[in-house]
C-alpha cells in the first residue's frame, strides 16, 4: 500500500513527539478542523466577491470597487461586518426553535462533507474506503436545513420554496449519484484519493498523462457534463434556483430570514458549490494530478511525508486541485448570469425525462464498454499501461496470456 | 472507525461554533427593537391570511417514492461498482505483477500484502469470468429498475402539471 493516509500520518507524527495514541489523534483532528475551516470559509468569501465582479462584468457594470482598494476585494468582509450589526428577526408566527436551528443544519452538513475531500495526495481529514458514499450522504443532509427553514418560517412563500427544494433535490440527486458512480465503476474503489491515483500516470511515449483523466474517457466524458448540470442544480444555483426564485417567490425559503442567519445560507451555498466542483475535479478531471507528470516527478517513489520533494509535490497538487475546482465554480457563476431560469415543471422534466435516462444509459455504457474491450482486445482501456510494463509483459507472459485468453474465450462462447 | 466518529463530532461542534460565534458577537452590537410590523409574516405588504401550517399537496409524492427506489438501488450499486472495477482492471492481460497483487488484496478484502506473500493472485482469465457474472447480475438488477421507471413514466407520474393530463385522457392505465 503506497498511499499515506493523512489522518494516520499526522497522528503518527504527533505521536512520535507525545507518545500517547488517543491525544495525538485528538490533536490531529483539531488541526484538521482548523485547516478545513479555513478552506470552508475562505473560498466561500472569495467566490461571493467573484460572483459580484463576474456578474458586473457580464452586465457591463463595474461591481464593487471601493472596499479594500481598487478591486473591492474586501467586499465580503465588509458585508459580514454589516450583517453582524443587523437586527435578528424571527416572525411571531414562525416555529421559533426550528427557525433558529435551520442555518446550523445547513452549515454543519456542508462543512462536515469537506472532511472526506482529499486536498492533495493523502491530505484528507478522514480517508475511508467509503469516502465518496459518506460525502454524498453528508451533502444531501443540507436539503433538510432548507426544508426546515421553509417550513418553520410560517410564510407561504417560504413554504413554496422549501417544498420546491425538496422535490428538486430528491430528483436531481439520482442522476448525480449515478454519474458519480461511473468513475467508481472504472477505478473500482470508493476512496476518493485512489480514484485520483487511477487517473494519474506518467508520460507514455508521446501520450501526455492528462489523457488518463476520466473526462477524456468516451463514457465518463459525457457523464462529467451530466454530473456538473446536476451538481449545479443541487447547489440551488440558477438556472435551477427554484427554492429561492427571487422573481416569483419573493426570496423563497429565505423570505423571513435577515442579517447573519440569512448570510449563513449563502456561506453554505458557496461552500457546497466549491465542494461539488472539487468532487467533479476529483472524479473526472484528475484531482491533484497536474496532467503533465510534474507532481509525480516531484514526489518520486518516496513514501516519507516529510520529504521536501513530497511536500513540494503535495503543495503543487493542492494548488492544482484548487485551481480546477475554482474554474468549475467560475463556470457555475458564468452560467448563472448567462442562461435564463427554468420554470419548476421544466426543472423537473429536465431531470426526470432527460438527465435521468441519460445517466442510466451512460451507466450501462460504462458497464458494457470495459467488458467489450476486454473480450475484444484483452484490455479494459485503450491507453497503454506504461512503456516498460507492456514490453515486459509481452516478453515474459505473452504465451501465458494467450492461454488464459483462449480459456476465457472458451468459457464465454 | 473511532477516528471517523471523532472527526464527525468535532466537525459538528466546529460548525456549531462557526454559526453561533457571529450571532453571539452580534448580540452585543445589534439593535433589538421589535415592532408588530417587523414581526409579521411577509405577504406582499398585505395582512396575512391564514396560517401557513396547513395541509399541503405533496406534488412530488410519487417522485419521492421513485427516489427511494432509485436511491436504495444506487446504494447497492456502490459496493458492486468497486468489485466490477477491480475485476475489470484485473482482466487486463498486460497488468504487471505488483498491481495485480494489490488489486487482488483489495478485491478479496485481504490485508495488503497477503497475496504478494503467498504469490497467488487472480489471473486475467478468472477475472473475466468473475466480471461476466457481475455484468449479468447488474443487467438483471438494473433492468428491473428500468422497467419500473418506464411504468411510472407511462402512468404520467413524472408530470408536474397533473390536471392537464387527466383532462386530456392521456392516462390510460387506471390508478391501482
Amino acid at each position: 500500500m503506497s498511499l499515506i493516509l493523512a489522518a494516520e500520518s499526522l497522528a503518527e507524527i504527533i505521536n512520535s513527539y507525545a507518545e500517547c495514541d488517543a491525544s495525538s489523534v485528538a490533536i490531529a483532528a483539531v488541526i484538521h478542523v482548523a485547516l478545513i475551516g479555513a478552506f470552508f470559509g475562505l473560498p466561500a468569501g472569495i467566490f461571493i466577491w467573484a460572483e459580484r465582479k463576474v456578474s458586473a462584468r457580464i452586465q457591463d457594470r463595474l461591481g464593487p470597487t471601493r472596499v479594500g482598494g481598487r478591486f473591492g476585494w474586501l467586499q465580503a468582509v465588509a458585508d459580514g461586518a454589516k450583517l453582524v450589526q443587523k437586527e435578528d428577526l424571527c416572525p411571531k408566527d414562525a416555529d421559533k426553535p426550528l427557525f433558529r436551528i435551520a442555518p446550523y443544519v445547513v452549515v454543519i452538513a456542508s462543512f462536515a462533507a469537506f472532511m472526506f475531500l482529499p486536498f492533495t495526495d493523502g491530505w484528507s481529514a478522514v480517508s475511508l474506503d467509503v469516502g465518496m458514499f459518506l460525502l454524498f450522504a453528508m451533502l444531501s443532509l443540507e436539503v433538510i436545513g432548507v426544508i426546515l427553514a421553509g417550513y418553520a418560517s410560517g410564510s407561504k412563500w417560504a413554504l413554496f420554496g422549501g417544498m420546491r427544494e425538496a422535490a428538486q433535490m430528491v430528483s436531481y440527486e439520482i442522476p448525480m449519484s449515478i454519474c458519480a458512480l461511473i468513475p467508481i465503476v472504472m477505478a473500482g474503489t470508493l476512496n476518493l484519493n485512489e480514484v485520483i491515483h487511477y487517473q494519474s500516470a506518467d508520460w507514455i511515449g508521446v501520450i501526455p498523462p492528462f489523457l488518463h483523466w476520466n473526462v477524456f474517457h468516451p463514457v465518463a466524458g459525457p457523464a462529467f457534463i451530466v454530473y456538473f448540470v446536476c451538481a449545479t442544480a443541487s447547489c440551488k444555483r440558477a438556472p435551477f434556483d427554484l427554492a429561492e426564485a427571487e422573481s416569483e417567490l419573493v426570496a423563497g425559503f429565505l423570505t423571513e430570514y435577515s442579517g447573519m442567519r440569512w448570510s449563513f445560507f449563502f456561506l453554505a451555498e458557496y461552500a457546497s458549490m466549491f465542494l461539488v466542483s472539487a468532487v467533479a475535479a476529483i472524479l473526472f478531471l484528475g484531482g491533484w494530478d497536474d496532467g503533465f507528470g510534474i507532481v509525480r516527478a516531484l514526489k518520486g517513489n518516496s513514501t516519507n511525508v516529510l520529504d521536501p520533494g513530497v511536500i513540494a509535490g503535495n503543495l503543487l497538487g493542492a494548488g492544482v486541485l484548487m485551481l480546477k475546482a475554482s474554474k468549475l465554480v467560475l463556470i457555475q457563476i458564468w452560467v448563472r448570469w448567462t442562461l435564463p431560469r427554468l420554470r419548476i415543471d421544466q426543472v423537473m422534466t429536465t431531470c426526470l425525462k432527460y438527465l435521468l435516462p441519460m445517466s442510466c444509459a451512460l451507466f450501462l455504457a460504462a458497464v458494457v464498454y470495459p467488458m467489450a474491450l476486454v473480450l475484444g482486445t484483452g484490455r479494459p482501456q485503450i491507453l497503454p499501461l506504461s512503456n516498460d510494463v507492456s514490453a515486459e509483459a509481452e516478453m515474459s507472459t505473452s504465451s501465458e496470456v494467450e492461454v488464459e485468453r483462449a480459456a476465457a474465450d472458451g468459457e464465454v462462447t | 472507525m473511532s477516528d471517523l466518529v471523532f472527526h464527525m463530532v468535532l466537525f459538528t461542534i466546529a460548525g456549531t461554533v462557526l454559526v453561533m460565534a457571529p450571532l453571539l458577537i452580534g448580540r452585543l452590537v445589534r439593535p433589538n427593537l421589535p415592532t408588530d410590523e417587523k414581526d409579521a409574516i411577509y405577504e406582499c405588504g398585505e395582512p396575512t391570511i391564514g396560517s401557513s401550517f396547513i395541509q399541503w399537496d405533496l406534488r412530488f409524492y410519487t417522485i419521492a417514492l421513485l427516489f427511494i427506489v432509485f436511491d436504495v438501488e444506487v446504494a447497492f450499486f456502490f459496493p458492486w461498482a468497486t468489485l466490477y472495477g477491480g475485476t475489470m482492471q484485473l482482466a487486463d492481460s498486460q497488468l504487471d505483477a505488483p498491481s495485480r497483487f494489490d488489486l487482488t488484496d483489495k478485491l478479496l478484502n485481504q490485508v495488503p500484502g497477503t497475496s504478494a506473500a503467498s504469490g497467488e493472485s487472480i489471473a486475467s482469465g478468472e477475472a473475466i469470468q468473475l466480471g461476466l457474472l457481475a455484468f449479468s447480475d447488474i443487467l438483471v438488477f438494473f433492468g428491473v429498475l428500468l422497467v419500473g421507471f418506464a411504468y411510472v413514466w407511462k402512468r404520467g407520474d413524472l408530470e408536474w402539471v397533473r390536471a392537464a393530463i387527466s383532462t386530456s385522457g392521456q392516462r390510460t392505465i387506471p390508478d391501482p
